[in-house]
Parts: structure tokens; C-alpha cells; sequence
């Protein structure tokens, strides 16, 4: 059969060159680029240094990324001259699925800094701090593989109308569903355990806060058994707020960028500040990224005082540059975690110590949640 | 394979009562002497876009992190994720059921109406099916929450609030909506099929009018009521958007513990464990489908 045995020839032909393709073989290599003699300065960028160089920026889209996007991102490709492709949301198989068959796409990427700090050396490659200035970063929160991308809060939120006159004074009451009665929200995102749930619990059993780690699990999931008839979990953060905007729950544990846009819509409930925790996201280069100098340059741009004021007036996240002076409104500024009086309440969270136990705390997790 | 002696079971099974030329029939004529030729495409696309990545799973989960049998040994020996399988297993059965129960009345009204009364009756099952996935399963969330819809509804009358959302209750429920088009459309094809005439003629030789539709319709129309089942059940085992927005993650299915492993631990050789270990499940089922359906296709052509 003539016919058929020509058919399969072209299909052949067809399906290896898709293959081939797919598999995006020659890719360009770096190119030689100059980005000036000097100190880096944060913000800045050598005048047209990166022509012919594209870079991806991996973020996790929304109101976010279009923040980075307009403060950081697309003013940094006016300068450099490079060209800035945005693409997300940040995906870690998929990161890892580029990094292992070494056809790495993705440049800089925003992800969850206890995560970076875990992957520094696996999926992540070191970052030369020659080229990124962290003078500015606020000490201790630019690492090895990653510089923070913002900062912002797990953070307390009660129904002012039903606990206005005595609120919650912090996770103690928010264990307390004798004196507070109603339904409280807390995280139980799949595939994730982050700072929250059990360092709440535990200081609700009574351990000091700056005493935390390393965490008590068993203690930590018995005190959230106690309660846990009157808990609701949110898995992404457009839940958590449609939780607090349709009042499904009383009191709720959140990301204080979801507080803030509940609370513009209208969400009658109030943060209490006392004992939050800081939580941030971080921006990194994978290993194999095809251009980690043009990469390292953009994070530099991304870190000055001006793009971090800008990215903050834009989402509603606290900025990463000490210098940075956003202008907010009164509802804004309130929601700004590096407030000198918010600062001093947080709990302390050994980051470290998650990065080193993420994976076996997310067994943890998942098996208290399914339990 | 399995699945193809199945749907020719399907057929074959109907036609004796149907008087209608075969379908299987038309559209092997239609296809010409090269049907080889024909599937071709098709066949390419499944290799390349199904197969080879479904071996790569498969691989993954004998080889990833070391070769031998690691990762369904971890799987076997942690509770939790037998209750997860299990709790997978019964979900589908529940929407599986619940489907049968509200298609197969709704099948059979749909062959005994006029056609104007079929066409909006269809209308009504194809609708939804048209609507995006993540669509319906939002507006469920809508719908089911305690401040929800149809909580006001019952409240106003003075019951409730019932908790609906974020259990299984909620899920069945949401999973029920978007699998029964894949219900109703196989019983619909099958019943249609069946001769109208038979029921008279039973009750003609003195049979009761129940007894007559479940000694003689019923039967007629099994091959209609399996293709349905296998459809539903399938497809609900794997299901992932509908479970993790209408669910709580403490009745996570095997789908969302099949993400935690992949994209949240990055751990591929479990993810693929999880998979094959479905998969085989899976073909089980078809195969134990496949035999009990022969089985009651030679019993209604004896």
C-alpha cells in the first residue's frame, strides 16, 4: 500500500519536526555584554548595555506582576535596551522540568522566598552581588540565590461588627472560640506549607514567641485539632478574600495583601496587627538561565528606592528598599508592614529553619489536613 | 482492547431491537477500504501527545529518585493515601450513581416527548455541556456557600444554613452537574433505539405495566446505562478543578495529592506512582465492565 507507507513518511517527518521543535535546539549563546565599571547601584542599569537580549520575567500575575511589570520590569527594558517577555504564574515543576532538560526559559522569577532559599543550588544558582547592590535591602532578607521582591504579612483580620468592642488581642483569641464564637479561615493551600497556621497554634498553647523554633508539629496539630470544627481552609488567595467579602467566616488568617483589597471592597473587618508575621516573596535566577548577567541586572534595577515605591503604590506591598517612600492613602499606608509600630509587633519566623524542613513540613501538613 | 470490544458490545446489543440500519455499520462503509489510513492521524497525535508522555510518567515512577519499586511502596505504606484512593473511589461512585438516578428518567422522558419538548430537553443537557468548566464549578461556589444562594433560599423558609461548600456533599454535587451531559447522551442514544412497540406488546401478553418496563425496557437498556457509568466514573476519578474549588482539602482526592506530589514537594517518581497506581485501577474497572457486559448482552440476545 503505496499510499499509506507515504502517508507515514510525511507524518513522520512532520511529528520529528515538531519534536525537534519542541525541544527548542540552538538556542543563541549569551551575549557578551558590559554593564559598566563601578559599585552597582540599585535602580539603575548602563545606558543600552543589553541590546539584543531577551529576558522572561515569572511572576504570579494579576495586580502583581502588572505592578512589577509598570514599576520595574518594562522601565528596566526601556533603558537596557533588552527586551522583557512577561510569563507566569510561577510554576516549580515546570521550573524544575527546564532546569533538568537544561532548556531553561525563565530568567527571573518571583517565587516564595523559603522556597528560594531551599532551591539555592538546586533549581536556583547563586547571585553575584557585584552586579546587585542589597545595600539598601533591608538587613538579613537578601540571601545567597535571592533577593526579596516584596514584603508583606500572615496577618489576624476579625469582623469589626461582631467583634468591634473587644477584639481579638492575637492568636490566643483567635484559638478562644469560647470567647470569640464563629467560623475562623486559615490556609490549607495544597502542595504548600508556609509560616502561619502552627507557630499561631503554638503561641496559643502558650509558647513565647521568639521561643517558637524549632516547631513543635505534634503540639502544634493537637491545638489546631481543638478547633478545628470551626475552621474553614482557603487554597489560593482570591479564596481567602471572597471568604472575608461574602462574611462566611468571622476572623480569618490571611496574606495582608488579600486584607487590604477585601477591606477597600467594603469587607467590614479590621487587622490586628499583634504578633503578624512577616512573609515575602523572592526573586531569583534559575541554574541554566541562558543570560544570568542580564538577569542579575534586572533584579539590581528592580531593588532601587523609586521602582520599589512605585511597586508598592501599584499592589499594595511593602517595598524592599529602605529608601523607598511610597505615597498611599490612609487605607494604604495603614497595610505598610515596614511601619516602624507594625515592624515591632511581628513574630519572629526562622526562615532558615523552614527552608531546611519545607519539604518534610509539607508531608506534615498535608497529613493533618487530610487526616 | 478493552474498550473497543465495549462499544461493540454497545452496539451490538441494541440492534437486535432496533430496526434502524446499525451506525457502526454506516460508518465503516463510509470509511472506504483504508481505514488504517483514516485513523493515521489520530493515532500519530495519541502517541505523541499521549502515550509517550504517559510512558515518561510511568518511567518517572519506577525510576525517580532510584530505580526499583520505592515509590509504590511509599504509597501502600501511608494511610493517608489509601484513604485518599478510597475516598476517590467512593466520590465517583456516588456521582456515578447520583447521575444514573437523575439521567435515566430524564433519557426516557426525552424518548417519549414530541419533538419540540425532545429539542428543549436536549437544549437543556447541552447547554451546560457547552459552558465552560471553571464557569459552572464558580458559580456552584456561589451557589453552595453558607452565605450562598441557596442557603438564603432555605433560610428564608426557615431551615438551615446546611454547610455545603468545602465538603463532599458540595463536591458530588458540583461533580454530578458537570459529568451527567455524559450520562444522559449514551442512555439517550440507547433508549431511543429500543422499540417503542415492545412495552404494549408485553403488557398485550399480561404483563403490569412496571413489571413490563423492568423485565423488558430495562434490560434493553443497559448497554446505554454502562457506557454511561464507565463515562462518568472515569471521568470523575480524575477530577481536579471541581474537587479543589468546591472541597475542603481535608477530603483532597487523588488528583490534588497527585499536585501536592508534583508541584508542591517536586516530587515526580511519587506523582507517577499515584498515577499508574489510578491507571491500573482504572483498567480494571473497564476490564470487570467490559466481561459483566458481555455477560448481559448474550443474556437479552438469548
Amino acid at each position: 500500500m503505496p499510499t499509506i507507507s507515504r502517508f507515514v513518511a510525511v507524518s513522520a517527518a512532520a511529528a520529528s519536526l515538531l519534536l525537534a521543535a519542541a525541544c527548542g535546539g540552538g538556542a543563541p549563546a549569551p551575549a557578551q555584554i558590559d554593564l559598566g565599571s563601578g559599585p552597582a547601584a540599585a535602580g539603575t542599569v548602563k545606558k543600552d548595555a543589553l541590546k539584543d537580549v531577551t529576558l522572561t520575567f515569572v511572576s504570579y500575575g494579576g495586580v502583581y506582576q502588572k505592578g512589577q511589570q509598570d514599576a520595574a520590569a518594562d522601565p528596566f527594558a526601556k533603558e537596557s535596551g533588552a527586551r522583557v517577555l512577561q510569563d507566569g504564574p510561577t510554576d516549580y515543576a515546570k521550573l524544575k522540568a527546564q532546569v533538568d532538560s537544561s532548556n531553561v526559559t525563565w530568567d527571573v522569577v518571583d517565587s516564595d522566598a523559603i522556597w528560594a532559599q531551599a532551591q539555592c543550588g538546586k533549581l536556583l544558582q547563586p547571585l553575584d552581588y557585584s552586579i546587585i547592590d542589597k545595600s539598601k535591602v533591608p538587613a538579613g532578607l537578601a540571601t545567597e540565590c535571592s533577593v526579596p521582591a516584596m514584603q508583606y504579612g500572615m496577618v489576624l483580620v476579625y469582623n469589626a461588627k461582631k467583634f468591634g468592642a473587644n477584639p481579638p488581642q492575637g492568636w490566643a483569641d483567635f484559638f478562644d472560640t469560647a470567647k470569640f464564637p464563629g467560623k475562623r479561615a486559615i490556609p490549607g493551600v495544597p502542595g504548600d506549607a508556609a509560616p502561619g497556621p502552627w507557630e499561631a497554634a503554638l503561641i496559643a498553647d502558650g509558647v513565647a514567641p521568639d521561643k517558637l523554633f524549632p516547631l513543635d508539629v505534634e503540639r502544634a496539630n493537637k491545638k489546631l485539632t481543638s478547633v478545628r470544627s470551626n475552621l474553614v481552609f482557603w487554597k489560593t488567595g482570591a479564596e481567602s478574600q471572597q471568604l472575608l467579602e461574602s462574611g462566611e467566616v468571622d476572623m480569618a488568617m490571611v496574606w495582608s495583601g488579600r486584607a487590604y483589597a477585601a477591606v477597600k471592597n467594603g469587607a467590614p473587618f479590621q487587622v490586628q496587627w499583634n504578633q503578624w508575621m512577616p512573609i515575602m516573596d523572592a526573586i531569583s535566577v534559575p541554574k541554566g538561565a541562558k543570560n544570568p548577567k542580564a538577569a542579575m541586572a534586572m533584579i539590581n534595577y528592580y531593588l532601587g528606592a523609586q521602582q520599589q515605591a512605585k511597586l508598592t503604590e501599584l499592589t499594595s506591598y511593602s517595598p524592599v528598599n529602605t529608601d523607598a517612600k511610597p505615597a498611599l492613602d490612609d487605607l494604604g499606608t495603614s497595610f505598610l508592614t515596614t511601619r516602624p509600630e507594625v515592624a515591632s509587633k511581628a513574630t519572629p519566623i526562622d526562615s532558615k529553619w523552614w527552608a531546611a524542613n519545607q519539604e518534610a513540613m509539607i508531608e506534615k501538613w498535608s497529613a493533618w489536613l487530610g487526616a | 482492547m478493552v474498550l473497543d470490544q465495549l462499544s461493540g458490545d454497545v452496539s451490538g446489543a441494541a440492534r437486535p431491537a432496533a430496526d434502524a440500519p446499525s451506525p457502526a455499520r454506516t460508518a465503516s462503509d463510509a470509511g472506504g477500504r483504508r481505514p488504517a489510513l483514516l485513523i493515521l492521524p489520530a493515532l500519530i497525535a495519541l502517541a505523541a501527545f499521549f502515550l509517550y508522555p504517559l510512558a515518561l510518567v510511568a518511567w518517572n515512577a519506577f525510576t525517580d529518585p532510584t530505580p526499583g519499586l520505592g515509590n509504590f511502596v511509599w504509597f501502600f505504606s501511608e494511610p493517608a493515601n489509601l484513604a485518599t484512593l478510597g475516598r476517590t473511589f467512593t466520590t465517583a461512585l456516588w456521582v456515578t450513581a447520583v447521575s444514573l438516578l437523575l439521567s435515566y428518567p430524564y433519557a426516557y422522558a426525552m424518548t417519549v416527548a414530541g419533538p419540540r419538548v425532545r429539542g428543549l430537553l436536549m437544549m437543556l443537557v447541552l447547554l451546560p455541556f457547552w459552558t465552560s468548566l471553571m464557569v459552572r464549578t464558580f458559580a456552584w461556589v456561589i451557589l453552595l456557600q453558607d452565605t450562598g444562594v441557596i442557603n438564603q433560599l432555605l433560610g428564608a423558609v426557615g431551615l438551615g444554613p446546611f454547610s455545603l461548600i468545602r465538603t463532599q456533599t458540595g463536591v458530588i454535587i458540583g461533580m454530578v452537574q458537570l459529568l451527567m451531559p455524559f450520562m444522559v447522551l449514551p442512555l439517550y442514544a440507547v433508549m431511543s433505539g429500543i422499540d417503542g412497540r415492545l412495552l404494549p406488546a408485553a403488557r398485550s401478553l399480561g404483563a403490569r405495566p412496571a413489571t413490563a418496563f423492568v423485565t423488558v425496557y430495562m434490560p434493553l437498556s443497559l448497554p446505554g446505562v454502562s457506557a454511561g457509568c464507565l463515562t462518568v466514573f472515569i471521568s470523575a476519578l480524575g477530577f481536579y478543578i471541581t474537587p479543589a474549588l468546591l472541597g475542603s482539602p481535608t477530603d483532597a482526592l487523588i488528583s490534588q495529592q497527585i499536585f501536592t506530589q508534583v508541584n508542591g514537594l517536586l516530587k515526580w517518581g511519587r506523582g507517577g506512582a499515584m498515577g499508574v497506581v489510578l491507571l491500573g485501577l482504572t483498567l480494571v474497572m473497564i476490564a470487570l465492565l467490559a466481561v459483566s457486559l458481555r455477560r448481559a448482552g448474550r443474556r437479552v440476545s438469548r
